[in-house]
């Protein structure tokens, strides 16, 4: 898994450099641009991403301590999270289409397609939640190394969205 | 290993650093915001805890071996630096 991991982290890193050298082209209309997002909404759901890892590095912690039944209920926590995610982030798209901020504008070809990318990331790390739902909830399996691999991918998900918050929301 | 303490103060850390980020975003400002570059050493800042707490505590590389810890931060100090880098020239 850290394989995978290490190997989408660069490939996020590239597009987190393409990014930076189009900002630097022109800062000016970037920051105008970042302006028109609604921070409130990305505070909300960089808070919703955190609350999720927080629930399944418990999930790993209770299938180490023996107890896959709350382990289940914790993951469910985390799937529940990130479809909240999800929802709270095509609203956000909507909201932006709606206000006329479409691809035309370079930020937001950049915005739509590193969000859309994370979000697909999100979705690959719900299937995985299921998966270690399912391996727990099969008699005489539960094998820990493979909730502890599922655990980092659903993380790396966490762990890309905070640098994005950053360079998108916050950076002026 | 890591324990459930460390999850919660680590879950409540990353929070507080998204919350304080708030009042840093061009988005908050009323008028056209103005760049900065303290605000953005600053975010980039957070940004670098921030990760750093994800890989160290949730995703465990705290206990991990040598290499994984070495190439996750130079992995989060490269493309951190490089985005300063090109920020500033």
């Amino acid at each position: 898994m850290w394989v995978m991991v290490l190997g989408d982290l660069v490939i996020f890193g590239g597009y987190f450099i393409v990014f930076m050298i189009y900002r630097s082209m022109n800062p000016t209309a970037f920051l105008a641009a970042q302006q028109h997002l609604n921070i409130t909404i990305g505070v909300v759901n960089t808070v919703i991403l955190l609350t999720s890892s927080w629930f399944v590095a418990q999930a790993v912690l209770c299938v180490r301590g023996g107890d896959p039944d709350r382990a289940v209920r914790l993951l469910w926590g985390g799937a529940a999270s990130g479809v909240a995610f999800m929802v709270l982030k095509c609203y956000e798209w909507y909201r932006e289409i709606i206000a006329g901020q479409t691809n035309s504008d370079m930020f937001y070809s950049f915005y739509y397609v590193i969000t859309g990318v994370h979000l697909v990331h999100l979705l690959i790390g719900l299937i995985v939640l299921g998966v270690l739902v399912r391996e727990l909830r099969t008699p005489g399996r539960g094998r820990v190394w493979m909730i502890e691999s599922g655990a980092t991918y659903w993380h790396m998900v966490d762990l890309l969205w905070v640098i994005i918050f950053a360079l998108l929301y916050v950076m002026r | 290993m890591t324990n459930e303490r460390t999850i919660t103060w680590t879950w409540l850390a990353l929070v507080a650093i998204t919350l304080g980020s708030w009042w840093l975003a061009p988005a908050h400002s009323r008028g056209v915001a103005s760049a900065s570059i303290a605000v953005t050493c600053v975010v980039l800042g957070l940004a670098a805890i921030k990760a750093r707490l994800i890989i160290r505590n949730f995703m465990e590389v705290r206990s991990a071996p040598g290499w994984l810890k070495l190439a996750t931060d130079a992995w989060l100090g490269v493309l951190l630096a490089s985005v300063l880098v090109i920020y500033l020239i």
